[in-house]
C-alpha cells in the first residue's frame, strides 16, 4: 500500500472512521453485484512485484513481501465472498530457492508464521469454509515450517465450501514429473485382486529346452549350412539368444524355473498402460478434484507463465496480465478483469447458443 | 490507502500485531476481527421488514451484526448495480476494441513490411535479442468473418506469410501451433506453398533454404533444396535455414499421456524403476520428438487463450498478443519481437 508516503491530511481522511467505513460498504455492494453474474470457478495468481514494489517504495524486501501478503488476504476476501470457489496462488517456486539466503529464510519465517496464526482460529475460519492446502514439493521445505503447514490442513481439512490452493515449493514441471511417476508407479505394482495363483500347465523353461534339442538333432543332422543361419540374421540371432538363456538358466534349473513361474502369475495382473489417459493424469496432479482453471492473473505486466500451471491452464482459461504490482493489487484493479471475463463468458455463450441453434436447422 | 476501508488502528494491528503497544493475543485477534467475518455456515434467516437501505446499514453497523445477509433489498441492490457495471463496461469494451482495431489497422498500413525483407530486417534492426525458437498460434476458421482467410487455404496463407516474415526476421526456428493438427497432413503441399512464398519475398537467389517437419515424422526438405546443392558463386553456403514445426493438439496433454503409457509399461518389464523418472528425462524426450521450448509465442487472437498448447514447452516462454486483434497481421509479428526484445529474463529471481 502506498499509504506510508502519503500525505498527512489526505491519510487521515482516508483511515478516518467514516470513511473506512463507507468504503467497505462500497466494496461488499460490489461483491455483492458481481456475485449476481457467472463466477470463474477456479482462480490463480501468480503474485508477483514484491520486490520491485519494495525497490520503488524504498523499504526492505522482506517488507515487500509482507505487503504482497496484506494484498493476498484483501484479494482472497474478494473472491470468496464474490463466490470464487477454489483460489490457487504462486507462493514459492522451487526456483526461488536461488535468491539470497536472508530472504528465502524470511519468506519461510513469513510463511510459518501465518500459518500459525492461521491455526489458532481454526473456529474463525469454519466461517469461511476455507480449507487450505500446500501443493508443492515437500522434501526442499525445513521440518519446523512442515509442521506448521501439517497444523494448518489438518485445522481446516474439513471446510468444503472453498479452497485456498498455495503452490509452496513449486514448479509445474515438478508438479507434471511427479503426477507421471506416481501414475507409473500406481499402473507397475502388481494389481492383488487379479492374482491367479493356478499354475500353468505348461512351463516356458520346458519348451525351450525341447526346442533346443530339436535344434540339437538338426545340427548333429548336420548339413544345414552355417552360411544361411547368418544370413537370416535377426530372427536367427533372437533364437540364438533365446537358446543360450535356456542353456545358461538349464544349469541352474531349480531357480529358474521358480522365476518364471512367478512372472507367469503376476504378469497378467497388472492395470493396463493403454487405459491411462489425460483424465488420469489429471488425478495425479496436485490440483486434482478441484474445477478447470477458469482465470489466471499475473501481476507486474510479465508475460509468461514462470513454470506455474502448465497442465492446467493450457485450454481454455483466461490469462490476464496486469501492470500493476502484487501489493498494490486490490478490489478495484481486480474488478475490472472480473467484469471483462464475466463479460466473455457471456459472449461465448451466446455464440455457442447461436452455433448450436444454427446446426440444429 | 482509502480503498481497503479499514482504520489505522486495524492496519496497525493486522500488520504489527500490536494494539496501543500491547501484543495481540489470539482472543484479541478474534474480537478485533468479529464484524468483518461473515456469518457462520448456516446462515441464520433474518426476516427484516423492509426498512430503508441506509437504516438498514446503519442499524447493521451498531450492532456489528454479520454482513452479508442478503435481504431483498440488498439483494435487488446487487442486481441493479450488476446490470449498470454491466452494461457500461460493455459499452466501453466495444469502443475499446473498435478503437484498438482501428488504430491497428492504421498503425498495419503506416509500418507495412511490402514484402521486401530488407524492410523487416529494418523493423527489427534496434531489437537487443531475438527468439531462438519462434511459436505461433493459428485457427482454422469455418467462416471468414474478417479477411477472407478460412479453411484450410487460409490457414496455408497464414502459415506462409508468418514464414517469410520469420525468416527475413533471421530467426531460425518456427514452430506452427494449429489445433486440429490439419496442416500435419499436407506437409509436402505446404513446404511447396511456403517455399514458393519465399521466392516472392526474397527471389530465387537469395531464398533460404527451407525444412518443413511434424512431430513422430521425417522432416521433409525435398530433393534440390539447395542447401545439398553445390554452391554457383559460393555464397549459397551463407544461406539461411528456416525449419518450420507443425505442431497440434495432440502434441500436447496426449503426448504426455503417450509418454507415461510408455514409461507405465517400461515400469511393468521392470525396464525402467519410476524412481528413474524426472524432469530432465521427461525434457530429454519431449524436446527430442515434439519441440523446444519456444522463446516467444505469439498469439494472434483477441487475448490470450492457449487452445491445448503443449503445456510442457511453455515454461519460460514469452507469451504475445495484442489485446482485441484478430487474425494474423505483420503488426503482431513485429510488436511481438519489440517486446520481446525488451524483456529481461530472471529465472525465479
Amino acid at each position: 500500500m502506498a499509504s506510508i508516503h502519503k500525505h498527512g491530511i489526505s491519510r487521515w481522511i482516508a483511515y478516518s472512521p467514516p470513511v473506512a467505513w463507507t468504503v467497505r460498504q462500497l466494496r461488499e455492494l460490489l461483491i455483492g453485484a458481481l456475485r449476481q453474474g457467472p463466477m470463474p470457478q477456479h482462480v490463480a495468481f501468480v503474485m508477483d512485484g514484491n520486490r520491485r514494489f519494495a525497490r520503488s517504495h524504498h523499504i526492505e524486501t522482506v517488507e515487500g513481501h509482507n505487503m504482497g501478503f496484506e494484498a493476498l488476504a484483501r484479494i482472497l476476501e474478494v473472491c470468496y465472498k464474490a463466490g470464487v470457489k477454489v483460489v490457487t496462488i504462486y507462493a514459492f517456486s522451487i526456483e526461488n530457492f536461488k535468491r539470497s539466503k536472508h530472504e528465502v529464510d524470511a519468506l519461510m519465517e513469513l510463511a510459518k508464521l501465518k500459518l500459525v496464526q492461521l491455526a489458532e482460529h481454526g473456529a474463525l475460519l469454519d466461517r469461511y469454509g476455507a480449507s487450505i492446502r500446500i501443493l508443492g514439493n515437500r522434501e526442499l521445505v525445513k521440518p519446523d515450517v512442515i509442521e506448521a503447514i501439517d497444523r494448518a490442513v489438518s485445522i481446516t481439512a474439513h471446510n468444503n465450501r472453498a479452497i485456498l490452493n498455495v503452490c509452496f515449493p513449486y514448479t509445474s514441471r515438478d508438479e507434471i514429473t511427479t503426477a507421471i511417476k506416481s501414475t507409473v508407479e500406481q499402473y507397475s505394482t502388481p494389481l492383488a485382486s487379479l492374482q491367479t495363483p493356478s499354475k500353468r500347465t505348461f512351463s516356458e523353461s520346458h519348451i525351450t529346452q525341447q526346442i533346443r534339442k530339436q535344434m540339437l538333432e538338426e545340427d548333429t543332422d548336420g548339413s544345414s549350412a552355417p552360411q544361411e543361419s547368418r544370413s537370416a540374421s535377426p530372427s536367427s540371432l533372437k533364437d540364438a539368444k533365446s537358446v543360450e538363456g535356456g542353456r545358461s538358466s538349464s544349469t541352474t534349473t531349480a531357480i529358474n524355473s521358480s522365476d518364471k513361474d512367478e512372472s507367469h502369475t503376476t504378469a497378467p495382473s497388472y492395470p493396463d498402460p493403454e487405459s491411462i489417459t489425460a483424465e488420469t493424469l489429471d488425478e495425479h496432479m496436485l490440483t486434482a478434484g478441484a474445477p478447470p482453471l477458469d482465470l489466471l492473473v499475473r501481476t507486474s505486466g510479465v508475460d509468461r507463465l514462470s513454470d506455474f500451471m502448465l497442465w492446467q491452464c493450457h485450454e481454455n482459461t483466461s490469462i490476464v496480465i496486469l501492470k500493476c504490482l502484487w501489493p498494490e493489487f486490490d478490489l478495484w484493479q481486480f474488478l475490472p478483469v472480473l467484469v471483462e471475463w464475466q463479460w466473455q463468458k457471456k459472449k461465448s455463450q451466446e455464440q455457442q447458443k447461436s452455433r448450436a441453434l444454427s446446426k440444429a436447422e | 490507502m482509502a480503498s481497503t476501508g479499514i482504520t489505522t488502528r486495524e492496519e496497525l494491528a493486522f500488520r504489527k500485531g500490536v494494539v496501543n503497544g500491547k501484543q495481540l493475543t489470539a482472543q484479541d485477534r478474534e474480537q478485533m476481527l468479529k464484524p468483518f467475518l461473515p456469518p457462520p455456515p448456516p446462515p441464520p434467516l433474518e426476516t427484516t421488514s423492509l426498512k430503508s437501505p441506509k437504516r438498514q446499514i446503519l442499524s447493521q453497523r451498531t450492532t456489528a451484526a454479520p454482513k452479508l445477509n442478503l435481504t431483498p433489498v440488498r439483494t435487488f441492490l446487487h442486481i441493479i448495480l450488476h446490470v449498470i457495471i454491466s452494461v457500461l463496461f460493455s459499452i466501453f469494451f466495444r469502443f475499446r476494441r473498435s478503437w484498438r482495431l482501428f488504430s491497428y489497422k492504421v498503425r498495419g498500413v503506416l509500418r507495412h513490411h511490402h514484402h521486401t525483407p530488407e524492410w523487416i530486417v529494418n523493423d527489427v534492426k534496434n531489437v537487443e535479442q531475438l527468439p531462438k525458437h519462434i511459436s505461433v498460434v493459428l485457427e482454422h476458421r469455418d467462416d471468414d468473418e474478417d479477411q477472407g482467410n478460412a479453411g484450410l487455404e487460409g490457414l496455408v496463407q497464414d502459415a506462409c506469410e508468418i514464414a517469410a516474415w520469420t525468416a527475413s526476421a533471421g530467426i531460425p526456428l518456427l514452430s506452427i501451433y494449429e489445433r486440429t493438427g490439419v496442416l500435419k497432413n499436407y506437409v509436402p503441399q505446404l513446404h511447396a506453398a511456403i517455399q514458393k512464398n519465399l521466392e516472392s519475398y526474397f527471389g530465387t537467389r537469395r531464398r533460404p533454404t527451407l525444412t518443413v517437419k511434424a512431430p513422430h515424422t521425417i522432416s521433409y526438405s525435398p530433393p534440390g533444396t539447395p542447401s545439398s546443392e553445390p554452391t554457383e558463386n559460393g555464397a549459397s553456403t551463407s544461406r539461411p535455414h528456416l525449419t518450420v514445426l507443425l505442431l497440434s493438439e495432440h502434441d500436447g496433454r496426449a503426448t504426455l499421456v503417450d509418454l507415461t503409457v510408455t514409461l507405465a509399461s517400461m515400469a511393468q518389464k521392470s525396464d525402467i524403476d519410476p524412481k528413474q523418472i524426472d524432469i530432465a528425462l521427461i525434457n530429454a524426450e519431449l524436446s527430442d520428438y515434439v519441440s523446444s521450448e519456444p522463446d516467444l509465442l505469439v498469439l494472434f487472437g483477441p487475448r490470450v487463450q492457449l487452445m491445448g498448447y503443449p503445456p510442457w514447452q511453455l515454461r519460460l516462454t514469452e507469451i504475445f498478443h495484442l489485446p482485441d486483434n484478430k487474425g494474423v497481421n505483420y503488426l503482431v509479428f513485429r510488436k511481438a519481437l519489440g517486446t520481446f526484445g525488451k524483456a529481461e529474463f530472471r529465472v525465479g529471481k
